[in-house]
């Protein structure tokens, strides 16, 4: 049975530790710039807090961009072979997620290995937010957050700089799983 | 010894009326012996002040110093001290902040950085990496907290970029501005915004790529797996994450400790409606952790409907839910956010600012102010509109705001007849603990050498436990055991809460940063250090001109006695004070004035300050 990561953005609470985790792991250093996993904070309205790791996509587009076929999916996972890549990265700009990563000190660039099936950030994950779970599953939790979001789901408006405005968002606690937000 | 990791060893230098930066090797003596964060901060004001120091003219230096744990893999990593001479008080003042900040600053590859100096215009610091500019921030004027770092990294086009920044309040030199990074953390205390502001220094932008310098990485790894294992093994673990200081409401109120009306009383009986479960049931739409912290104790809340609908603020904690809830005697949780929210956006203390609205709503409700002191707007209790209009005024200078702008000192010298509402030590308004049941937390305030903050202190809760059965002298030796564990973690760069709230053991953070240094630390040698740095700040502000009397906690406890709740009928007694606080500057190795020994500073190996406080003592 195939594994997959999966995140569950809402419960995310922006700490790091994925990245910290991740980047010693790969490269024996404290330095969160060189993890394969992101967390992207945005705010102010409302506070999105989400991780970006690599799908493993079934057809990779780095894969495809790649002019030196440098990259290569094996048992599910999508590598990038160090011997024939040429740092155009064309794979960086190709991946639909930016799950593909850059640093200075590096020399090529850098995705996520899955840790060899044992993926260290969700592992350590204080707050559940990273899953690693059965690929059939995947979806589920998207499902259950439409499904919650139909339920639950409320409206608000406001006024902000004499505009009315509206709100919508998906009950968080209830759910546990991926909501909606705009 | 020389550390291998936990260092670069460097600090960044910024002259604004120069326009110039440079950047400092510091010795490894230096690093070692202060540790970091406000341990170096401390250090660094005393070589830098003047005795004539005006803490908002272009002499005062601000360092910004996170430590040498921070941005470490290792549980809540992500404090940063600001350390300066504070506008409040008119002397030394700290305040720190979590987030990601300072991790930043480090990952630039320096360590702290010092700021003097007053830019021609209002400016901004950006540095990326070795590469330092002063840049223009004309465009961001009188913006607020929250939007100017949110305009900051639109303009530099970097999402990740961080920022520090002050607001309105900060550009106005209102003396309990704050200083805010990530959306809403602050440093709220002792008017460090102010000292910003009197720079002209608008925000500090940061983008670091660099690798953390880690002794011996596979240990602290190994360490830090454990510590976080343990962590989430703890029954509270979960709760924290899901309301975090929000908890202490309850707490507070039902052990008749929460700050009501001005002090006036320490129990609020509409506690109930602005409690964590209000806040985790009604308001709550995500979490908000610091760098490296499972704890996650911050909540990022939503007013969904009615007239503050919209306002999402990460807050409020404890103490800004207290002072403008129970403490100004509103039991509305929207107005309490709106607040809260207004207070971020502006750069204004939650703490400060609450005390001193509320200090004003007696004072009128008592008619000790007229009307016209007011501009025309009479204050009461809970009334949220009068209160939001206040803190605007407050952040702006308009009216009666421009006074409370000049904190305790500024609202004294206008209204002198308000001295005994004003709950404060030294000029620094008190947290939202009450002290009248607890001659330790009185004691904590009032020695504490910023002034009345719970940060440096928080014997309360064990002198609650322990009941009434033990000597002064334990009770002087709780408070100085307080005063030496908690700033060790300002001086770490970490954050205490693991420690205070889910029973986390001290002795971890030693192996921590024997692992980061390479050199093997034990948590009594770390101690001694942050001990050495109490008794700096003292002898900084013995060289301001401090002296026993200040050493009061607020006049309140001794005068008014609770009204209401478990504790009523209950306040602190004069000579019992007195007596303690003799048997505390015994203990510390102070003389009877309050001035440090020349034993206890060679001790401290601190022999360059003893010329100062001999001055002292021979009365120049």
């Amino acid at each position: 049975m195939r594994k997959k990561l999966t995140v569950i953005p809402e419960r995310c609470s922006g700490c790091r530790v994925c990245e910290l985790v991740c980047a010693i792991s790969h490269t024996g250093v404290n330095n969160p710039k060189k993890a394969n996993i992101r967390v992207i904070s945005l705010y102010p309205h409302p506070v999105i807090k989400m991780p970006i790791v690599c799908e493993q996509c079934k057809k990779p587009k780095c894969r495809d961009a790649c002019p030196t076929d440098a990259i290569v999916k094996n048992d599910g996972v999508v590598t990038i072979l160090e011997d024939r890549c040429v740092s155009c990265h064309a794979c960086v700009n190709a991946c639909p997620i930016g799950a593909i990563f850059v640093h200075e000190d590096i020399e090529i660039p850098f995705k996520c290995d899955m840790c060899g099936g044992k993926p260290k950030c969700a592992e350590s994950c204080p707050k559940k937010a990273i899953l690693y779970v059965p690929e059939h599953t995947q979806g589920q939790a998207h499902r259950l957050g439409a499904a919650l979001k139909y339920a639950n789901m409320q409206e608000v408006e406001y006024y902000e700089h004499g505009v009315k405005k509206k709100l919508r968002y998906a009950e968080i606690e209830t759910g546990g799983t991926r909501g909606d937000s705009e | 010894m020389s550390p291998e990791g936990g260092y670069h060893k460097k600090i960044l230098h910024v002259d604004l009326t120069e326009c110039k930066t440079h950047v400092e090797t510091v010795s490894d003596e230096f690093a070692l012996k202060y540790i970091g964060g406000r341990g170096w901060g401390a250090r660094l004001v005393w070589e830098h002040m003047k005795d004539d120091v005006n803490p908002l003219g272009p002499d005062n230096i601000i360092v910004i110093a996170p430590g040498p744990l921070s941005g470490l893999y290792l549980p809540a990593a992500g404090k940063t001290s600001f350390c300066s001479i504070s506008p409040a008080t008119g002397i030394y003042g700290d305040s720190n902040l979590g987030g990601m900040f300072g991790v930043e600053l480090r990952m630039a590859g320096f360590d702290a950085a010092i700021i003097k100096g007053k830019a021609p215009e209002l400016s901004y610091l950006w540095i990326d990496d070795d590469d330092v500019q002063i840049k223009s921030a004309v465009k961001y004027m009188n913006m607020g907290s929250i939007e100017t770092e949110h305009q900051l990294r639109e303009d530099i086009g970097d999402e990740t970029v961080k920022v520090a920044t002050i607001g309105p309040a900060g550009e106005n030199m209102v003396k309990m501005a704050c200083i805010t990074a990530d959306w809403g953390r602050n440093a709220g205390r002792t008017g460090m915004g102010a000292v910003l502001g009197s720079k002209n220094l608008k925000a500090i932008a940061i983008r670091g790529t660099k690798d953390l310098p880690v002794a011996d990485l596979p240990s602290l790894t190994r360490i830090s797996d454990k510590a976080f294992k343990k962590l989430k093994q703890h029954n509270l673990f979960e709760f924290w994450q899901r309301q975090g200081l929000m908890s202490v409401i309850d707490y507070a109120n039902a052990s008749g400790i929460i700050p009501t009306h001005n002090f006036m009383d320490a129990h609020f009986d509409k506690a109930e409606e602005i409690n964590g479960d209000v806040m985790e049931l009604n308001y709550k739409i995500g979490d908000s952790a610091c760098y490296s912290c499972p704890m996650a104790c911050s909540n990022v809340n939503l007013v969904k409907d009615g007239k503050y609908a919209g306002t999402v603020i990460e807050g409020p904690e404890y103490e800004t839910a207290a002072m403008f809830g129970s403490n100004v005697g509103i039991s509305d949780f929207d107005a309490i956010l709106r607040a809260n929210y207004l207070c971020d956006e502006y750069g204004v203390d939650t703490i400060s600012s609450g005390s001193l609205i509320s200090v004003m709503i007696e004072a009128y409700e008592k008619g000790m102010v007229s009307l016209e002191d007011l501009d025309g707007v009479a204050l009461k209790w809970g009334d949220d509109d009068a209160i939001m209009d206040l803190i605007r005024k407050i952040a702006l200078r308009e009216g009666v705001g421009d006074t409370l702008a000049d904190g305790v000192y500024g609202v004294i010298k206008r209204w002198p007849q308000l001295a005994p509402l004003i709950s404060h030590v030294k000029g620094l308004e008190q947290s939202a603990y009450d002290a009248r049941i607890a001659i330790t937390m009185a004691l904590g305030y009032a020695t504490s050498d910023i002034g009345a903050h719970h940060a440096r202190a928080w014997p309360i809760a064990k002198e609650l436990e322990m009941g009434g059965n033990w000597s002064l002298e334990e009770k002087a030796d709780l408070v100085i055991y307080h005063q030496t564990v908690r700033p060790l973690f300002d001086m770490l760069g970490v954050c205490r809460l693991p420690w205070i709230e889910l029973g986390f053991d001290e002795n971890t953070y030693a192996e921590f940063y024997s692992a980061a240094t390479g050199i093997e630390f034990t948590l009594d040698e770390l101690l001694k250090r942050s001990d050495a740095v109490y008794n700096l700040t003292r002898a900084i502000n013995i060289r301001l001109g401090l002296s026993r009397v200040d050493d009061k906690p607020p006049e309140r406890v001794f005068n008014d006695p609770i009204k209401t709740g478990p504790h009523a009928g209950k306040a602190l007694n004069r000579e019992e004070f007195e007596r303690i606080l003799d048997i505390y500057y015994q203990r510390r190795g102070w003389d009877n004035d309050g001035i440090p020994t020349n034993e206890t500073l060679k001790e401290n190996g601190l022999e360059d300050v003893i010329e100062y406080m001999e001055q002292r003592r021979a009365g120049k």
